[in-house]
């Protein structure tokens, strides 16, 4: 087995740029003393001291805004301290820019995929570091090299299949696997598994402890705690910008990370309760379209039916399906015990029917616009008053929903890029939530979402089915949706395949049924 | 919480930072102004005043119209020849007798479909606004050349022609022009729900669409605005000079575009207002009036133009950087 820093004939640059010495396993390879960062009279990360060791897998947890980007950013050069020192193999260093970063052997490895959807995974896994021959590029000994390195760690990926081709979860595996190969010393991962199915995180796990191995120093940063157990040597918590403690994993546990994130206890986050359930608010026969087969399911007021399978498996699409984003190619759907035909979004959103979807950034959030716009987006028509907007009511009706939802801003003014992964979420809900709706579909409702969050978006569904709502509960991740669930069904290549009872069946039988194993 | 909640001065379609910005605009018209006083004592003079006015009207209109479509993240390059090709369509209207109020209002209309065409293109047949806009500039002018058979036609009609000279209340009427179409731009683009659809599908198309927003609509609006207001620029070229002719404003849609980008607007989509283009234009025109009366080679103009391009926006990107 070769080491995957020997394919890179970078390394030994980068190995003396890094001061060309070595850090013994265990001992200190990089320092933070004091380690502040102020936007005007923001602290995004109080005074920090922090220790990493090298050799060992470091985990970082805290709810979203509680700094964890801030200290990314910091460590990656990309955005520059305001107090404090940084020492990296013992010396006091400058890293004021990604490249000084790089050039260190510091790297990063990002939730949202950013290569080059375009270029073969062969090229992107060398991109900016070439392999060339009298200045032409040697393309099939770089596609020979890169094939080399996804087979020895057994990812089963062509070199030579265009990136964009790929699942997330696949283009994430290509970004770690190039991070990997750049002689990286210290290797930062901020949520990578978001994305990924559970194979694809397997995979993941077994690089990242074969990188181990090798004595790169890891930072793993998650929102899911048991990943954390799985992986983590240690686990340093912040909470509002402060750096609360720092515990080996040998000695903690999930009920102590949560008090000391959030400050309340594990079962206050599944929030649920139980509704008698009325009138049928929707059900489908034999609904197909592109991507789903075959489904037939139905939600009453007052109930979650949850859809539980892999990433691709038909979810997201059955329920761009029912909402009319999608073509419908056959199979019925009774609204309210009537037929219905639902040609276009509009018609879905008339009838009562919400989406909040999967991908915030691409489907759910004008980002480059102000928060309350976003909020009032469908609502715009009912607020016009003749032919023009009315600005009380649209700033009232934005307004509202930030104090309801407690989305943290200054002013419906900010612009929705602004916002952390979980008053993104918010800014998604309050849209629906102002508008009304008597179904309420949320797909992957909690990826990239704190912990607090989670438990305000859970307790929020009860108020909406106490209301007289329904709600399907897309999630990739079992827990939520088999704690949530009344009715749990299980989606496997594009069809319905098991239905359970709330809390039916186990954890390994769904799971099983996902996957098909 | 950390940097997301720092207020950041985002290219908002609303108060705060696009005033300013205005206002940052305004100041280097009245500077420019002030240094043209200064430098010739020609320029303070009420025929020139009038005449810049004129010069930069026509742009700005179009700048306006162009605007609606980069905020939608499209651009419009046929605007040119559609004035163009409009002046020939109204001069050949009047030339066979058809009355004047009739002329006008089919001319727009063939504006709106122009605008309808494009839309199509972008919304059924799925080609990129800059491909089809560009298809459309190279065969309008054809399709102009045609009709006149590659000369011009006159104008005989005087209640047309001397409109485009005319005063009012001692403005010119072009310049009225601008205000007639800036005024309901205003309200469609900052003050309607039409407005923030242009915004919402510009930002990302697919929010808006699950969002409930008549995505399609909304770009046929756009294309079908941006069109319509260069067939009205069409009618007012016609207009001062008598003669309709193809070949006409040759370059006028990226004079329109400099407007539109010098006034703030992102050709990311999703950025813009409507008093952003029509000081650009403004700005552009002064610029060229200026080098006329300094006795600036006219190709030096060019390069000035190019030049303040880069500069403005640049000091624009870095203001909303900093803003950060």
């Amino acid at each position: 087995m070769i080491g995957l820093q020997e394919v890179s004939h970078r390394h030994d640059e980068q190995v003396r740029a890094a001061g060309g010495r070595s850090v013994p396993k265990g001992e200190p390879i990089l320092e933070l003393r004091g380690l502040q960062k102020n936007y005007g009279a923001v602290e995004a990360l109080k005074p920090a001291t922090m220790t990493f060791l090298s050799g060992e897998i470091h985990a970082i947890v805290g709810e979203n805004g509680a700094g964890k980007s801030t200290l990314i950013k910091l460590l990656t050069g990309v955005i520059a301290r305001s107090a404090g020192e940084i020492r990296w193999c013992g010396e006091t260093v400058d890293l004021a820019t990604p490249n000084e970063a790089i050039a260190r052997g510091i790297n990063a490895v990002h939730q949202e995929v950013v290569l080059c959807p375009h270029l073969s995974v062969a090229a992107n896994m060398f991109l900016g570091d070439e392999m060339n021959r009298r200045g032409l590029m040697r393309k099939r000994a770089m596609t020979g090299a890169a094939q080399g390195v996804l087979d020895d760690l057994g990812f089963n990926l062509p070199a030579n299949a265009e990136l964009g081709s790929l699942t997330i979860g696949q283009q994430q595996l290509v970004a770690t696997a190039r991070a990997a190969m750049r002689g990286t010393q210290f290797l930062i991962f901020d949520e990578p598994t978001a994305y990924l199915t559970r194979q694809e995180s397997a995979q993941l796990f077994r690089l990242i402890r074969r990188l181990q191995g090798e004595g790169v120093t890891i930072v793993y940063i998650s929102h899911r705690l048991e990943e954390v157990f799985e992986l983590a040597d240690r686990v340093s918590v912040l909470r509002d910008g402060t750096h609360v403690g720092t515990r080996a994993i040998s000695e903690t546990n999930e009920a102590e990370l949560i008090t000391l994130m959030i400050n309340r206890t594990i079962e206050q986050i599944y929030h649920k309760e139980h509704f008698e359930s009325g009138e049928m608010i929707v059900e489908t026969r034999g609904l197909s379209g592109p991507g789903f087969r075959d489904v037939s399911l139905s939600v009453r007021a007052g109930e979650i039916v949850g859809l539980y399978g892999l990433i691709g498996a038909g979810r997201s699409e059955f329920a761009l399906g029912l909402y009319g984003r999608n073509p419908v190619s056959a199979g019925e759907i009774f609204w309210q015990g009537r037929k219905v035909a639902i040609g276009n979004e509009r018609k879905a959103m008339d009838l009562g029917i919400a989406l909040a979807p999967e991908s915030r950034r691409d489907q759910g959030l004008c980002l480059n616009l102000p928060i309350g716009v976003n909020i009032n987006l469908p609502v715009f028509k009912r607020l016009t008053r003749g032919l023009t907007i009315n600005r009380a009511e649209e700033a009232s009706n934005a307004e509202r929903q930030i104090r309801d939802l407690k989305i943290k801003t200054p002013s419906r003014r900010v612009l929705a890029s602004a916002m952390s992964g979980g008053n993104q979420q918010k800014i998604v809900i309050g849209r629906w939530l102002s508008h009304g709706a008597k179904l309420f579909i949320f797909d992957e409702p909690t990826v990239g979402v704190d912990v607090g969050t989670k438990a305000e978006i859970y307790r929020l569904f009860a108020r909406l089915l106490e209301k007289g709502a329904g709600i399907i509960l897309i999630s990739s991740y079992l827990p939520e949706v088999y704690e949530l669930a009344d009715r749990l069904h299980v989606f496997r290549q594009g069809r319905l395949v098991a239905s359970h009872d709330y809390r039916a069946a186990s954890h390994e039988e769904v799971l099983a049924q996902a996957i098909n194993a | 919480m950390s940097v997301e909640t720092v207020e950041s001065a985002g290219p908002t379609p609303k108060k705060g930072v696009s005033i300013l910005f205005g206002l940052t605009l305004v100041g280097l018209l009245v500077v420019l102004w002030l240094l043209l006083g200064l430098a010739t004592n020609a320029f303070w003079t009420p025929n020139n005043i009038s005449n810049l006015l004129r010069q930069g009207a026509m742009t700005a209109i179009l700048a306006v119209g162009q605007t609606f479509v980069i905020i939608t993240a499209g651009i419009d390059l046929s605007v040119g020849a559609v004035v163009g090709f409009t002046s020939v369509i109204v001069a050949w209207l009047l030339a066979a007798g058809v009355p004047l109020w009739l002329a006008i209002i089919a001319t727009l209309a063939i504006g709106v479909l122009i605008g309808a065409f494009h839309a199509f293109g972008i919304v059924r047949m799925g080609l990129p606004p800059f491909i089809i806009t560009l298809a459309t500039l190279t065969s309008l002018r054809g399709i102009g050349l045609l009709i006149t058979n590659g000369s011009t036609i006159s104008i005989t009609n005087d209640a047309f022609t001397t409109f485009s000279r005319a005063d009012f209340l001692g403005v010119p009427s072009l310049f009225w022009m601008v205000i007639v179409v800036a005024i309901p731009a205003y309200v469609f683009l900052h003050l309607s729900r039409f407005g923030r659809y242009l915004f919402a599908v510009g930002s990302n198309r697919e929010a808006a669409r699950l969002s409930g927003v008549n995505v399609n609509r909304t770009i046929y609006l756009a294309y079908i605005l941006s069109s319509t207001c260069a067939a009205f620029v069409g009618l007012l070229l016609a207009s001062r000079i008598g003669i309709g002719n193809a070949t006409q404003a040759e370059g006028w849609e990226l004079q329109a575009i400099a407007s539109s980008v010098i006034g703030g607007t992102s050709l990311f989509g999703a950025v813009g207002s409507v008093h952003g283009p029509l000081l650009g234009a403004f700005i552009l025109a002064t610029i060229n009036n200026g080098a006329n009366l300094l006795n600036v080679n006219s190709f030096w103009q060019r390069i000035i133009t190019g030049l303040l391009i880069i500069v403005i926006v640049y000091f624009d990107q870095l203001r909303r950087r900093g803003a950060r």
